[in-house]
């Protein structure tokens, strides 16, 4: 429907893009992400004959979109634009209106078909109970949908978002982007993202844009890679499929703000997810981390992995080995301090705290181990609790949060010196 | 619900001005009773060969002001536009400072009418890039414009000699040498703005922005260039009869819009009809209480305030 073939745009004399080439049609819903600056909007606009390229064709089902006239183009191409200050108090109906002037003309009236045209793009859009405010006095995500109203409106055959989700709450982005999929199955659709979350979740099929041109194509799975990501926005991100969806989530990597490195080794004792923050965070900071032992099916591994975060591991659900346990005693033995997070704790990683027991005290920190805090969490038949009980008595540090381990390491670190 | 509430405020600017009319014929330094009106054949001279074309001029003139005004802020998208922002006002009077010195004042309307739709055409020209005209760019060579024919026109002053006194009384713009001549000239008026009501759909489009216009569907450049086309004619026509009478064009659309909204196809008729009345009042005022000063005078004397208030209300909101 929507065919590129080698477009070239450029802004004044500065080139924006170069060799554009894709294909998007009905049923299909593509998302156009990348850095600041990178063209998404000029691509879009390009779609949608606001701009001309300087080589290449834009074509749509067919034909050159330069060769259609205003009005024919306007019933069959509708574009969201970014939303900016209206200059004057049109009502907000008055705005979504405008959306049937491709379909009724200069001297036309609106008609029944228009009418209902317009009552459901604004109800679809949850506009309807602001039908008559004035919209300069709309808040900045209420005008956003009254412009995908006006767009809906136009009842066309591509739609075209500029960031059309930007300033809406978490509520209304979802149940637009919602709505702008289900239209997807019957119409094209091609949006500009900033969130490529978003972008990953509702999209079929991703463009990539970074250095003038299209670096990826493909399933967001396929653009979204780490190295994708690190190319086109300079951060290192992880990238990891959500559960509930198959599609990926991207989360960017803290580094240490400096890039400051320290000497002190923590080695941090976790699993179950319960170590991630805890990771990222000494990580952040710049200490060098180690993790384990941990099975390779455990949430925490793969931050650790994504963090580069060294880790002694074992198979899934098999216990810790003799293997294990030996390089565990050497790394928590060198450590200046070990982080043990909370339980659960039972046969399969005890193994982990029995280490401890002939550690330095002083050296080791406890998160958040009170038995008040959540339910069962000794399933040893008392040993766990029996050596985390003693490692209380004798000094270790108990800490109920994040920043209190960064705090207890410094004071660790403070007394090295 | 919407639309007899704006039909209610049309007629009600109707008979506004249509008592403003009646009321400004009767009001002159020359009492006349109407009963008297038959036995006194000077009260019938004075009332059809003076009052009558001069009433008629002025909400001729004050209309076109403010159709022109209106179309402009829309356009502009900034409702500090005005009908002289094309250099209309500085063109119109070069043309008669010109005609005045030249042919001693000789049909002077005509060079007037020609000197503004050639700045709104120089100005229009000038903005033009590859087929497209940005409206920033007619916004800023209007004033560039308007600053080199007001030079122009200032050396023309200083070597004028006798006319600067002509020259400055046209100037200062008014309606107190109106003939019929230059009211059924006037009369173009009413057709000239027609187009306007009919492209109101259009122009509540484009006042949303000129890319949101394009991708509904609208032809803007074709668009622009009968609006301007328009404006400048009309602007032209009201220059070339009363002069360039200020603060009609600018503050009649901005009550109006105050008054009925920003659609078009209300606010249009709205102003023409409000902007007739208000410069057929300034004119009564100017003649009688202000012993002929010039009517531009009395405009810019309540509206400049006005407006003042106008804007300081609009910030505190």
């Amino acid at each position: 429907m929507i065919d590129l073939s080698g477009v070239d745009l450029e802004y004044g004399a500065r080139l924006v893009l170069s060799g554009v080439s894709f294909r998007s049609g009905r049923g299909e819903f593509l998302g156009i992400v990348g850095p600041n600056g990178s063209g998404k909007t000029t691509l879009l606009k390009a779609i949608a004959r606001l701009v001309s390229p300087a080589r290449g064709v834009v074509l749509l089902d067919g034909q050159e979109i330069s060769n259609f006239p205003a009005i024919a183009l306007s019933r069959l191409v509708g574009l969201v634009p970014q939303a900016t200050a209206p200059g004057f108090d049109f009502s907000v109906r008055e705005v979504v209106a405008m959306g049937r002037y491709p379909h009724i003309g200069m001297f036309g009236q609106e008609k029944p078909a228009d009418r209902e045209a317009i009552r459901r793009a604004m109800e679809v859009t949850g506009t309807t109970p602001i039908a008559s405010r004035s919209v300069r006095e709309i808040s900045g995500g209420e005008l956003q949908r009254v412009l995908i109203a006006r767009a809906l409106a136009q009842e066309p055959a591509v739609l075209l978002l500029d960031e059309a989700t930007a300033h809406l709450d978490l509520g209304h982005q979802v149940s637009i982007l919602q709505t702008v999929r289900d239209l997807s199955r019957r119409i094209a659709v091609i949006g500009v993202f900033h969130d490529l979350n978003h972008a990953a979740h509702f999209c079929d099929r991703l463009v990539l844009l970074h250095d003038h041109r299209v670096l990826a194509l493909g399933p967001p799975a396929m653009v979204l890679t780490e190295k994708n990501i690190g190319k086109a926005f300079g951060v290192r991100a992880t990238v990891r499929v959500n559960p509930l969806s198959g599609r990926p989530v991207v989360s960017p990597v803290l580094e240490s703000p400096s890039g400051m490195t320290r000497s002190l080794h923590v080695h941090v004792i976790c699993g179950g997810g319960e170590g991630a923050g805890i990771l990222s965070a000494l990580h952040g900071e710049g200490y060098r981390v180690s993790a384990g032992v941990l099975a390779v099916n455990d949430s925490d591994y793969q931050t650790a992995q994504a963090l580069g975060i060294p880790c002694i591991t074992e198979p899934p659900f098999a216990p810790i080995s003799g293997c294990s346990l030996a390089n565990l005693e050497l790394v928590t033995g060198q450590a200046g301090a070990v982080v043990v997070t909370k339980g659960p704790w039972g046969s399969g990683n005890i193994g982990n705290l029995r280490v401890l027991a002939s550690l330095d005290p002083e050296r080791i920190i406890l998160v958040d181990s009170t038995p008040e805090n959540g339910g069962e969490w000794d399933f040893t038949g008392g040993e766990a609790r029996g050596i985390l009980d003693s490692l209380k008595r004798r000094g270790a540090r108990v800490v109920m949060d994040v920043p209190s381990v960064s705090a207890s390491i410094r004071e660790i670190e403070g007394g090295e010196w | 619900m919407q639309i007899p509430r704006h039909a209610l405020i049309l007629l009600g600017l109707v008979s506004l001005l249509a008592a403003s009319m009646v009321a400004c014929t009767l009001v002159g330094p020359a009492g006349i009773a109407l009963l008297s009106l038959q036995q006194d054949g000077s009260g019938a001279t004075i009332l059809y060969g003076v009052r009558l074309p001069r009433v008629i001029s002025a909400v001729l003139v004050g209309a076109a002001l403010a159709a022109a005004g209106a179309v402009m802020q829309g356009l502009f998208r900034n409702s500090m536009a005005d009908p002289y922002l094309l250099g209309t006002s500085s063109g119109g009077a070069l043309g008669a400072a010109t005609a005045i010195i030249l042919i001693g004042g000789a049909s002077s309307w005509v060079f007037a009418f020609a000197g503004c739709m050639g700045a709104a055409f120089l100005v229009y020209g000038i903005s033009r890039r590859s087929g497209r005209v940005p409206v920033e760019q007619l916004l800023l060579t209007g004033i560039a414009v308007s600053m080199f024919l007001g030079a122009v026109l200032s050396f023309l002053m200083y070597v004028s000699g006798e006319s600067l006194h002509l020259i400055f009384l046209w100037l200062m713009g008014g309606f107190w040498n109106i003939s019929w001549q230059d009211t059924w000239i006037g009369f173009l008026i009413l057709p000239a703005a027609v187009p306007l009501l009919l492209l109101s759909r259009e122009q509540d489009i484009l006042a949303l922005g000129e890319e949101d216009a394009v991708s509904l569907g609208v032809d803007t450049e074709l668009l622009k260039k009968a609006l301007l086309g328009i404006s400048a004619f009309l602007t032209a026509i009201a220059v070339s009869i009363a002069g360039s009478i200020g603060f009609i064009g600018l503050i009649t659309p901005h009550i109006m819009r105050l008054l009925v909204g920003p659609g078009h196809r209300v606010l249009i008729p709205a102003s023409m009809l409000a902007g007739g009345t208000l410069l057929v009042l300034s004119d009564a005022l100017a003649r009688t209480v202000g012993n002929e000063v010039p009517v531009g005078v009395v405009t810019a004397f309540f509206g400049a305030p006005f407006f003042v208030f106008l804007l300081r209300r609009r910030y505190a909101s």
